[in-house]
């Protein structure tokens, strides 16, 4: 069998560099791929957190005009203490699993978006608000109000320095093993016209 | 001539009663605009029309009110500058503040207590 004379072509270059054992040692290609893998981990994460920004949020006109504004006059986005919750503290769960299912979920946000336009102007989304609020409030009832609990908690509050009315109130919700959600709705954007409040 | 009634007061006086009764107010409140702007206020955590919640029902408000010529000024003032409340147990606390900036909607549902 005579030996194959051409050169080889640039693409038999690269599918052997990919594909054929390397020339270079286990150090190198270990260290090269543990390098490849820390940039690319980091920079998906880094991408992820990217999308839970507030500026990322909002740069959608929809959340921009309507959630936004209202959020604004409420006391999670400016306080006495100066601490602020934004979109992604509590409408994105923190740990890393739940986080990653939320983002997959949100394509169907982004579908709303770009395919059916479905809350583009402000009547469109004054008819999907009650909708979208049973939705979230759904989602925080069967995760018992995990991102409210992220920043508050039964031990770390003290009742001595709640309004009476408040602690009437939240006495008797924490001996019933009440959820934040039950009670605390429209706390950070409108609560819909339809909203009633349950006679208790 | 006029035409006079048994009572001696002419006719047409008794038309224009009849008229303006029949009319009502000049512009009735929207009663359901109102409600949903209470409701989206979340003004029901401590109010009802009746009942007695954590504050005083609206009913009461409109009889506390009636008749007074400032009534509306009033209540305006106290649903758009969260005045301190004071509360049935004795504790003080910051009323709440509309969740709306226009005018109309904030007049028509003060209208709407009033007229309770």
């Amino acid at each position: 069998m005579s030996a194959d004379m051409t050169p080889p072509s640039r693409w038999s270059r690269l599918r052997d560099f990919f594909f054929r054992p390397s020339t270079m040692s286990v150090t190198a290609v270990v260290g090269i791929g543990m390098l490849s893998g820390l940039l690319l981990w980091s920079g998906f994460n880094t991408g992820m957190d990217a999308t839970n920004t507030l500026g990322f949020c909002v740069s959608c006109h929809e959340m921009r005009d309507t959630v936004l504004q209202e959020y604004k006059e409420t006391v999670h986005y400016k306080n006495r203490s100066g601490v602020r919750a934004a979109c992604a503290d509590c409408h994105v769960p923190k740990d890393w699993a739940h986080k990653f299912l939320r983002k997959i979920q949100a394509s169907s946000e982004l579908y709303g978006k770009f395919v059916t336009a479905s809350i583009d102007t402000p009547e469109k989304f004054e008819d999907k608000r009650m909708e979208m609020a049973q939705r979230v409030w759904a989602t925080m009832k069967a995760n018992d109000s995990q991102e409210c609990r992220n920043c508050h908690s039964w031990e770390a509050m003290d009742p001595h320095k709640q309004t009476t009315r408040a602690r009437k109130k939240m006495e008797p919700a924490q001996k019933e093993g009440k959820t934040c959600i039950d009670c605390h709705k429209g706390i950070a954007h409108l609560l819909p016209s339809e909203y009633t409040e349950d006679e208790e | 001539m006029t035409t006079l009634l048994p009572t001696g007061l002419p006719a047409s006086l008794l038309a224009a009663t009849v008229l303006l009764a029949a009319a009502g107010p000049a512009q009735a409140a929207d009663a359901e605009a109102a409600q949903a702007l209470a409701r989206r206020s979340n003004c029901m955590k401590c109010h009802a029309v009746d009942k007695v919640k954590d504050a005083k029902p609206w009913r009461e408000v409109a009889k506390e009110l009636k008749g007074k010529p400032d009534a509306q000024e009033r209540l305006t003032k106290h649903i758009t500058t969260g005045p301190k409340v004071k509360l049935e147990d004795g504790s003080e606390e910051v009323h709440p503040i509309i969740k709306t900036k226009n005018a109309d909607e904030i007049r028509n549902l003060v209208d709407w207590i009033l007229s309770l």
